[in-house]
Order: C-alpha cells, then sequence, then structure tokens
C-alpha cells in the first residue's frame, strides 16, 4: 500500500472542506479516496432524490420558531444542492404530500451527512486520519 | 413506497455511510453496518409494539 502525504497546509484544507461542502463528496475524491466518495455519493443521491421525491420541506429559517435556524443550517450542510433547490427550482417541499415527514428526514438527514464528510475530510487532509 | 419500505432504505443508507465512514477493514464494516441496521430497525419496531398499548384515541374536537 502506497504512503499518502497529508497535507500540511491548513489553507489548503480548508480549501478542501469548502469544496467538500460546497460539492458533496467532492473533497474525497480530491484527496483520492475515490472508492468511499463513490459510495458516499450513491447514499448521498439517494437521499436527496427520496426526500424530493416524496415533497419533503427543505428547512428554511422561519421567523419566531429559533429550531428552524438549527434545521435550516443542518439542511445547508448540503451545499450547493440546496442552494440549487432552493432558488434554483424553487423547491420547498409539500406539506400535505401523504410522504412529507420521511422526505424531511431524507432531506436533513443528506445536509447532515454531508457536514460530517465535511469533518472527515479535514481530518484526511491534516494527515489525521487515512 | 410503503412506510416499512422507507424505514428498510433509510436505515440501509446510515448504516453504510457510518460502516464506510469510520471503518476501514471489510469485514469491521459489514460488523457495524449490521449493527446500526439492525439496531434502527429492531429499535422502531419496538416503539411501534410498545405504542400499541397507548393509543391516542379519537381526535380532539375543535374548538
Amino acid at each position: 500500500m502506497t504512503e499518502r502525504k497529508p497535507v500540511e497546509h491548513s489553507g489548503r484544507a480548508l480549501a478542501l472542506c469548502l469544496l467538500a461542502w460546497m460539492v458533496p463528496t467532492a473533497g474525497h475524491f480530491a484527496l483520492g479516496r475515490r472508492g468511499r466518495a463513490a459510495v458516499f455519493a450513491a447514499v448521498l443521491v439517494v437521499s436527496v432524490l427520496v426526500g424530493v421525491g416524496l415533497d419533503g420541506e427543505l428547512h428554511r429559517v422561519v421567523p419566531g420558531q429559533p429550531l428552524s435556524m438549527l434545521f435550516t443550517l443542518g439542511a445547508m450542510g448540503l451545499g450547493a444542492p440546496y442552494f440549487a433547490l432552493r432558488f434554483l427550482l424553487g423547491y420547498q417541499g409539500v406539506a400535505e404530500a401523504a410522504g412529507f415527514e420521511y422526505g424531511t428526514v431524507f432531506l436533513l438527514s443528506a445536509g447532515l451527512m454531508n457536514l460530517l464528510l465535511v469533518l472527515d475530510v479535514w481530518d484526511i487532509a491534516t494527515g489525521a486520519k487515512d | 413506497m410503503s412506510h416499512f419500505a422507507l424505514m428498510t432504505l433509510y436505515a440501509a443508507s446510515l448504516g453504510v455511510f457510518f460502516a464506510t465512514l469510520w471503518k476501514r477493514a471489510r469485514r469491521d464494516q459489514v460488523r457495524l453496518f449490521l449493527k446500526i441496521f439492525v439496531s434502527l430497525m429492531g429499535g422502531a419496531l419496538l416503539l411501534g409494539w410498545l405504542m400499541y398499548f397507548f393509543p391516542s384515541g379519537p381526535p380532539k374536537p375543535l374548538p
């Protein structure tokens, strides 16, 4: 097995984290972890497609509801797909849909999973983890 | 998709994700996947079964 040289500059690690956040799994691809990136991509794509297919809620801040900020931050963890869904496609979910709650959970989970991937990219980039 | 199928898909997705994220050896990954999958499915079924003893009753009339 070849030794992978850790990225020592925190600036580059930060840039990789930003990339990993904006384009889910791109950080792992950039670090050469392509197999893992493909698995993560498959899980995230399925989660988002199922969430949107069920008309789940794409969280946004609701005035007077502090918890909605946390939910929104979690959903925004999805990066570019969140902004594309929200601002380009105008997606927000349908509260009356039969699968609304399930869809919401899938979409929020996808965002939170991507945030964990960003942390994983940081660990790999700084050499704390393989 | 039925609620059960969605629950199964969700449990499987989380299992695959965390097994890939946290473990490197294939054997460890399979073990963690099974642990997460069985825990989520078993926990949901157990909670669902327990809720049988606490029926929500008829809906309250609107004020």
